[in-house]
This record gives structure tokens, C-alpha cells and sequence, in this order.
């Protein structure tokens, strides 16, 4: 009997940790979307309201009115999905040539990969402003994608990943006769979901809501991303009392990273098994 | 054949690396030595560069504001870095359970990583509101009148770090997650056969093949937290005390180089900067042999 | 294979045939602005529309940037070798494109005729060159809530007023409520140089500007004067505004005066209450920010007459100007009362005769190389004073220092 109580207020105590962690997490969004939701006259008051009445669209209206919502949207979501992709690739190939391979030099090399961590992004913004000019790809999608690609961050969480997959798997097939590349694309990589997924999350997001670049970079609206273009909304004099329609704005920011999020998530999720403590 | 395949080793090593090295050096690397020559020099952009060789070092030596950035970072990662560095294992651990309804508490969680620090310092600055936000309704609630919050410095350092560990610790939680799921089964079956109970696993299985994610959450937490920006930048109240002195050392760089027109001194703080960030980082590196466990024996 | 050679010879043939038809006589003038964006694009399009008309084979191809990042943006592409032929300036980083010769002398490009005020155009003027042209101005007054003054039985501001005067206006007002504030007139640096005009004694720096005079006797009465709202419970301080803006404060009807730029005619015709405007009162004598707008030609510019003709017409023209006062888009600086008119018939405010009144004692910020880093020495300064952490003559004797050593 005693031991069934004892768990029962374990997972009690446990459940409500977990509406907590909720709870505060949660309701600083929830407060957001409602600002939203609000009509332009409601937002000034000195009692906060959580629940909007009345509730209305009309500042995602007025949002799509100001700025060209739908190009600039599939601007950010293109740029954001092929850095992705590009990020993982680039970065899982080095991390490999890191953590599975022997050669003289590679710690050194790694090294310096760590210390490009180590500058402050703002002052590389002018020398890589002047150079992607001189190439001509300034207010193109070649010009935001390709130099986000090389990031230290992704070889350095892929090679952490890498180093632990344990070494037997590689004497093995090499004994099978594979090559390099096989063992790359059909071991390493599949054992090393979770972290693909996490770097993938984490590009996309570090695509989605970058600025600074961007707005060096991409300064016409057919190119422009989200962030730029919010901006851009927030600058005006009137922007001081339009809070419902910033909030809009930061809504349509955050959804998409959300849904990515989830995606990932169940490719994160679904290559394990029993891994970690059970309740 | 020794040489032979020294030679196929190495095609192997350029055909992995070659994209991400080539990459790192063009945009990366070239832009890097640019900023490095710049720090030699006064530059404001639309005029050439005029050399002066260590006069902004020497500058910064002396300069008051640099030093109280250089503080003002330190402190933060004091605060910060410990808190998140646990809290994000023990949410991690949490989070690896199998309870019915984990996954939607670990969804929670990653809300506030994907926002953008814009919108978190909207709603955080007005959950801090002396006047009408949730914080002090609640300390108010039990007999204590909460402080300006974002008005004085050291407040709102208090704020920022809270809203931070806010904002991070699913990040954190997730990086230890992969970590998690990253450790074979067959570790746990083989403790299992031997009688193992939870903690012991825990202790002698899970948090030493998880040492290489802490090396990394570790590592980048450093890193990225010693060139905070954004949260000291969008935080602070406007025209407060708070805004006017609380600096970290990135801030007073962005001031510089794109408020003040000096780029090269600007230059000359983040290679200061770099130095401090590299020493740090090298020391962990030849640390990790005596913590960091690759592989069980 | 030849069925493929065939046809990119033809493409290639039909590129070539095109590319003539393109490159015509057409000139492109790059504007960078921003001021237009977000809320007067369209407006900007009107003028360019008219623009273009007038002038056939020019092109006029914008973009914009939010003030914040502008400058920034600016730089880089001036850093870049690829400078905007058009673009605009306010005053205070006029002095610093100027000074580096980034700008056109455009004076024998103008066409003689365009009605600017002398005062703005000499504003942009540097060692005697004309470099930029004027483009908007606006100013800043005394708002005042009306009702609140009818429900404390005071008198509506005139141009006669003092600041004493003010002063006690401000206490019947703040006996009204405990929400309810005199005045709000921010304590920092561009509303402190004001108030040292309108002290008349106060400098910030000397004759030859070689030294800073900010920590003079009329200087620290003038700051303390300022600060002396906030100490008599007045002015609500910064944790007592609690994030609230001053013109939230305004709208919100919590308090009788604030002192404003005309920018914000636009947002306060929300206002629920009715409130008017009136020129600063006078310390010793008036004096009333100048903030101006200018638009300047790039030096590196490849098109100079085609450039020049554009910033002339978007500061000068008459359809210029109509747009602007059409679409409360500031104001032009032309010398031209006719394009005022309908200006002058919109309300609220009534009393927009005041906005020209406050241009008969204009004053400008105190503007040197190192502009950014002394604003933010003295705010600085001037905060740890508002919050008792130092007294006036501390903050300002170290302001001095800060200056000097700024102005080396």
C-alpha cells in the first residue's frame, strides 16, 4: 500500500512541476497573441486584459496591408530552408572529417573553427558587407544563404555527436568493404538523428529570425525577410500606440518556427527507444 | 601502400572538409583578418582608414566604460551560466521520461528559444513593470513592494538573468536531450543484468556519456554568453539609469562602430574580447581529458 | 546537336537585340530615405509620379530603412563604393558626411529660384558650401489638455508666458488627482540645450569652440530649474511612468502640459479630450528646437545633373510641398505661406500659427564631429543627477570634461 502511495505522490509532484514549467512559459505567448487579437482601442489600458473582447483580425489585416506580407514571408521560409539544408550538409561532411577521421593538423584546424566562434558577428558585418557587394550578390537569396552556411556551431555540435557513436561501427564496415562516403551517409548520419534534428531546428531558427545580416544584406522587398520588414513597422511614430498590430507581426514570426519545431521533433523522437529514465 | 593510402586518407579528409573550410575561410576567416588589421587604425567609414597602431588598445586600457562592460559581462555569466547550465539538465532529465503528457511540457519548454528577443523583451519588460506588472502584483501580494525593475542597474540585471534562464533553458534541455538519446542501449541492459537501480544509472552511466553534450553546452554557453548583446540591448527602460550604465562589452562595440562612427576601436574591443573568450575556451579544452568521457570503459 | 546550337544562336540574338532597347538614354537615380517609410510611401511615389513627368529619362528607384539602422546602412554602402546618388540627412550627422566629403556641392546645380527659408538653407551649408538642401523641418511646442485647464480653472498658455507662470499652471493642475501630473518636458540633452537658450546665458561651448562652457553658473540653474518639476511631484520620474510614454501619458489625458514635437499632431487627433498647442514659454527669452531634415547628392554619384534636379524638386517643388502638408508628411522648408494655408485650417490643433511663431527664435543642437559620443556623455550624466546620484554641478562639471576631451 505504502509503496503505491509513495508513487502516486511522486507522480503527482512530478505532474505538478510539469504544469508549471507550463504555465510560465506559456502565458507570456498567450498574452501576445491575445494583444493581437485586440482592436486598436483596447491595447492602451492600465489593467491588463487577457482575454481580448472583442476579438478581431483586424491588425493581421492592417499587417498584410503595410508590409507585403505573403513575398516577404516565403522570402524568410525559402532562405530559412535552404540554409538548413545546407548548414547540415556542409557541417555534418566536416564534422566528420573531425570526429571520424585521423590527420595530422586536425586539432589545430579545429581550433581555429572554434575561434571564428569567438568574434562578435558585429564587427565582421562591414568586411562581409563590402566583399558579398564586390561578388554582386547583395539584395539576392544567394547573397543571405551562402555565407550563413559556415558556421563553427553546426560542426562543432556534429562532431560532439559523432565522437560518441562508439568506433567498432567503422572497423566493421570497413571489413565489409564500404568506403568512407558509405560509412557517412549510411551509419554515421542515420545514428545521429537527434542531432541533425537539433541543428536543424536551430538553423532554421537562427535563418528565421536573423537581422542584422539580412538588413545589410536584403534590402528590397523582394528579397526582404520578416524580421526586416517588422522592423521596418516598428519605426514609425505611430508604432508607439499600435501594439496589436507589432504583436500580429511577432505572431507570424513565431508559428512557423513552432511547426518546424514540432516536425523536427518527431524525427527526434522517433529513432529512440527506451534511452533515458523511466518514470 | 603505406603511402598510398596516406594519400587516399587525405582525399578523404579534403573531400569532408573542403566545403565547410573553404566557406569558413572566404566569409568567415577574410572578414575576420579584415576586422583584426582594422583595429590598428581610426575609421569611420566614409573616410580611408587612418593608421594608428595601438592607440585604440592603449585607449581601452584607460577607458572606464570598458572596464564597467567587462564587469557587467563577468556578472551576468556568473549568475546565468551555473543556473541554466543545471536547470537545463535536470528539465532535460524531466523531459526524457515517458509520463503521458511529456511532450507537450517539452513543446512548452521550446516556445521561448524560437522567439526572437524582440518579442521576449516586449512581453518580459511588461511582466517586470513596476506599476503594473505581474511581478510585483505578486510580491505585492505577499507584503513586499517589488523594485524598478528594469530602472536600475542592478535590478535589472536581476531581471534580465531571470529572463534569460526564461528564454534559454529549453535550448539548454534540448541540447542535453540529443545527448540523452544519443547513448546506446545496450549500456543500460548491461546495468539492468547487473542490478542496477535508477541513481546508479544515472550517476555511473548517464551523466558521464553525457559529459561531451555538458563540454558542449558548456563551451557554448561561454562563448555565445560572453558576447551577449540582444537582451541588454532591448531590456533596459529607455532613458533610465539602467539603459545609460548597464553595458556589456558587445553593446559598447555595436556604440562604437555604428553609433559613434569608430570603427577601428570597435574593432580593437572585440579582439580584446576574442582573447579573453579564446584563453577561456583553450583552458576547458586541455581541461576536458580530466572530465569529458568519450566511451565507457 | 546543330538543332540546339540553332536555337541558342537564336536566344542569344534575341538577348543581344534586347539589351539596346534598355540601355537607352534612361537614367536611374538611386534615393535612399527614411522618412518615407512605413506610413508616407505612397506619398513619396506621388512626388517621384510628377517628377518623372516632368523630367523624361530619368528614373527615380527607392529605398528605405527604418532611423534607427539608416545610418548604419548608409556608411556601408558609402564604405562599399556604392553610395545612393540621392539620399537624406538630418542635421546632426549633416556636419559628419560633410566633413568627410562624401557630399556634392550642389550649388551649381540649383536652379535659383526655390523659395527655401535662408535660415534652413544656411543650415546646411558647411564652411560655405552648399551641401545639402533642405528638405522638412519641424519644431517642438507646448501641448496642453484643454479640459484639464478648464477643470482647474486656469487660463489657457499665451505667447506671453514664463515658465513661472507655467510653473503654477502645472500645480492647480496636479491638485486635480493623484493620476493626475502638471507637466512632463524631459530632463536630457537636446531639451536641456534648448533651455539654455531660452536662459540666454547658458553656452555649451566658447566663442571658438575650443572648450566646453556646460558647467557654467546659468547652466547648473538652468538644469536644476528643469529638475525642479520632478522634485515638487509635478513630473512623474521614469519609475513612476513605469514604461508609460509621454505621449501615452498625454493621451491617456494623466497630465496637463507635455512638451513635443508637431510630429505628433498625427497621433494625438486620437485624443479623446481637446487639447491645443502654444509656443514655449520663455526662461529670459523664447527659443524652440530646429530640427531639420536635408537631402544631399552623393560626391561619387555618376549622374550629378539628373541627382541634383530630383533633390531639388522633392525639397523645393510646389507638388512636393502639397503632398507634404496634404499628408501631415513634415513640413516643407520653403518660404511660402500659400502652401500653409490649408495646413493652417486642419485641427486639431487650433492653434497652428504657433508652429511658425516657434520659428522666429530657432535653435539648433550644438553640433560637433563626435556628435553621438557627447549625447551620450551628457544623457549619461544627466541621469545619474535626475537620480540623485550626483548633484548638478558634479554631473555638469564632468560633462565638461567628458566634452573637452571629445572636442580634442
Amino acid at each position: 500500500m505504502n509503496s503505491i502511495n509513495k508513487q502516486t505522490i511522486t507522480k503527482m509532484g512530478l505532474y505538478l512541476i510539469m504544469a508549471v514549467i507550463v504555465i510560465v512559459m506559456v502565458v507570456p505567448f498567450v498574452w501576445m497573441l491575445s494583444t493581437s487579437l485586440k482592436s486598436q482601442e483596447y491595447i492602451l489600458q492600465t489593467t491588463p486584459q487577457l482575454i481580448p473582447d472583442p476579438v478581431t483580425a483586424e491588425s493581421y489585416v492592417q499587417l498584410a496591408e503595410r508590409i507585403e506580407i505573403f513575398r516577404i514571408f516565403f522570402n524568410s521560409a525559402f532562405v530559412a530552408v535552404m540554409t538548413t539544408l545546407g548548414q547540415i550538409l556542409v557541417s555534418a561532411m566536416a564534422a566528420f572529417a573531425f570526429a571520424r577521421m585521423e590527420w595530422r593538423g586536425r586539432d589545430t584546424v579545429f581550433l581555429l573553427y572554434l575561434a571564428t566562434m569567438m568574434v562578435p558577428a558585429v564587427v565582421l558585418v562591414i568586411p562581409q558587407f563590402i566583399l558579398v557587394r564586390s561578388l554582386g550578390w547583395i539584395n539576392t537569396y544567394a547573397g543571405l544563404i551562402v555565407p550563413t552556411l559556415f558556421s563553427a556551431f553546426g560542426t562543432f555540435l556534429l562532431r560532439q555527436s559523432f565522437l560518441s557513436l562508439p568506433k567498432d561501427f567503422e572497423e566493421a564496415a570497413f571489413v565489409d568493404g564500404a568506403n568512407r562516403f558509405t560509412i557517412f551517409w549510411r551509419i554515421i548520419l542515420p545514428l545521429s538523428q537527434p542531432a541533425l534534428a537539433t541543428l536543424a531546428i536551430f538553423s532554421f531558427m537562427g535563418s528565421w529570425n536573423a537581422y542584422l545580416w539580412p538588413l545589410f544584406a536584403a534590402r528590397r522587398p523582394e528579397v526582404m525577410t520578416l524580421p526586416v520588414a517588422l522592423g521596418v513597422l516598428q519605426s514609425g511614430p505611430r508604432a508607439l500606440t499600435e501594439w496589436n498590430i507589432v504583436m500580429a507581426g511577432a505572431v507570424v514570426t513565431v508559428i512557423p518556427i513552432l511547426l518546424v519545431y514540432l516536425l523536427a521533433q518527431r524525427w527526434f523522437v522517433g529513432g529512440i527507444t527506451a534511452g533515458g529514465l523511466k518514470a | 601502400m603505406a603511402g598510398i593510402s596516406k594519400i587516399r586518407n587525405w582525399g578523404w579528409v579534403l573531400f569532408f572538409l573542403a566545403p565547410s573550410l573553404l566557406g569558413l575561410l572566404i566569409f568567415i576567416v577574410y572578414p575576420i583578418t579584415s576586422s583584426f588589421w582594422v583595429a590598428f587604425h581610426e575609421w569611420n567609414l566614409l573616410s580611408p582608414p587612418e593608421f594608428v597602431g595601438l592607440a585604440n588598445f592603449q585607449e581601452l586600457w584607460t577607458d572606464a566604460d570598458f572596464w564597467r562592460a567587462l564587469r557587467y559581462t563577468l556578472l551576468f555569466i556568473v549568475m546565468y551560466v551555473p543556473s541554466v547550465f543545471v536547470l537545463g539538465l535536470a528539465l532535460a532529465l524531466l523531459l526524457n521520461t515517458k509520463i503521458t503528457g511529456i511532450s507537450f511540457v517539452r513543446t512548452a519548454t521550446f516556445l521561448p528559444v524560437v522567439a526572437s528577443w524582440v518579442v521576449v523583451s516586449l512581453i518580459w519588460k511588461w511582466i517586470f513593470n513596476p506599476a503594473y506588472g505581474l511581478v510585483n502584483y505578486g510580491l505585492a501580494g505577499i507584503g513586499i513592494e517589488g523594485p524598478a525593475w528594469l530602472f536600475s542597474p542592478t535590478t535589472a540585471m536581476y531581471a534580465i538573468v531571470i529572463t534569460s534562464i526564461w528564454k534559454d533553458v529549453g535550448y539548454i534541455a534540448l541540447l542535453y536531450l540529443g545527448g540523452l538519446q544519443s547513448i546506446s542501449e545496450i549500456y543500460y541492459e548491461a546495468a539492468e543484468i547487473d542490478g542496477a537501480g535508477q541513481w546508479q544509472k544515472l550517476k555511473n552511466i548517464t551523466l558521464p556519456l553525457l559529459t561531451p553534450t555538458m563540454f558542449f553546452v558548456l563551451i557554448t554557453l561561454l562563448i555565445n554568453y560572453f558576447q551577449m548583446f540582444e537582451q541588454i540591448w532591448l531590456m533596459p527602460m529607455p532613458n533610465s539609469s539602467a539603459d545609460r550604465q548597464l553595458e556589456v562589452i558587445v553593446t559598447e562595440v555595436v556604440k562604437n562602430a555604428f553609433s559613434y562612427n569608430r570603427m577601428g576601436y570597435a574593432s580593437a574591443m572585440s579582439w580584446v574580447l576574442f582573447a579573453i573568450i579564446f584563453v577561456i575556451t583553450f583552458a576547458q579544452l586541455k581541461l576536458q581529458d580530466r572530465w569529458v568521457y568519450y566511451e565507457l570503459d | 546537336m546543330s538543332r540546339k546550337l540553332g536555337l541558342f544562336i537564336v536566344s542569344l540574338m534575341l538577348i543581344i537585340s534586347i539589351i539596346p532597347a534598355v540601355a537607352q538614354d534612361n537614367v536611374t537615380i538611386r534615393y535612399f530615405t527614411f522618412s518615407a517609410a512605413p506610413d508616407h510611401l505612397e506619398d513619396l511615389d506621388a512626388i517621384i509620379a510628377d517628377f518623372e513627368t516632368q523630367n523624361e529619362g530619368i528614373t527615380v528607384e527607392v529605398t528605405t530603412a527604418p532611423f534607427g539602422d539608416y545610418f548604419t546602412l548608409l556608411q556601408a554602402d558609402v564604405v562599399s563604393g556604392d553610395a545612393p546618388d540621392v539620399f537624406e540627412l538630418n542635421y546632426e550627422n549633416f556636419v559628419t558626411y560633410a566633413a568627410n566629403g562624401t557630399l556634392l556641392d550642389i550649388s551649381e546645380y540649383l536652379s535659383g529660384d526655390a523659395p527655401y527659408y535662408p535660415r534652413a538653407l544656411e543650415a546646411f551649408q558647411y564652411e560655405g558650401v552648399q551641401l545639402a538642401l533642405p528638405e522638412t523641418f519641424s519644431t517642438v511646442l507646448l501641448f496642453y489638455n484643454a479640459d484639464l485647464f478648464d477643470e482647474a480653472g486656469v487660463d489657457y498658455p499665451t505667447e506671453e508666458w514664463t515658465w513661472d507662470v507655467a510653473t503654477l499652471a502645472a500645480e492647480a493642475i496636479n491638485a486635480l488627482g493623484e493620476d493626475t501630473w502638471g507637466i512632463y518636458q524631459p530632463v536630457q540633452f537636446w531639451e536641456f540645450y534648448k533651455k539654455a537658450a531660452q536662459n540666454g546665458d547658458c553656452e555649451f561651448f566658447n566663442e571658438d569652440m575650443t572648450e566646453s562652457t556646460i558647467n557654467s553658473e546659468a547652466c547648473v540653474e538652468t538644469l536644476e530649474m528643469m529638475m525642479s518639476f520632478m522634485e515638487n511631484g509635478l513630473m512623474p520620474t521614469a519609475a513612476e511612468l513605469s514604461g508609460v510614454s509621454d505621449s501615452e501619458l498625454f493621451l491617456n489625458g494623466d497630465v496637463g502640459m507635455i512638451v513635443t514635437g508637431i510630429w505628433m499632431f498625427g497621433a494625438f487627433a486620437e485624443a479623446d479630450f481637446n487639447w491645443d498647442v502654444q509656443i514655449e514659454p520663455a526662461i529670459n527669452q523664447h527659443a524652440h528646437h530646429f530640427f531639420a531634415n536635408g537631402v544631399a547628392v552623393s560626391s561619387t554619384t555618376e549622374h550629378a545633373e539628373a541627382a541634383a534636379a530630383w533633390a531639388e524638386f522633392l525639397t523645393a517643388s510646389e507638388t512636393a510641398a502639397q503632398v507634404r502638408v496634404d499628408s501631415a508628411w513634415e513640413l516643407p522648408a520653403l518660404d511660402q505661406p500659400a502652401y500653409f494655408e490649408n495646413y493652417l485650417e486642419l485641427t486639431p490643433p487650433g492653434n497652428r500659427e504657433a508652429v511658425f511663431l516657434a520659428l522666429e527664435s530657432p535653435v539648433t543642437p550644438p553640433v560637433i564631429e563626435r556628435q553621438n559620443e557627447m549625447q551620450d556623455a551628457v544623457n549619461g550624466l544627466i541621469t545619474q543627477y535626475v537620480d540623485g546620484m550626483l548633484t548638478a554641478q558634479e554631473a555638469l562639471d564632468q560633462a565638461k570634461d567628458a566634452i573637452d576631451a571629445l572636442i580634442q
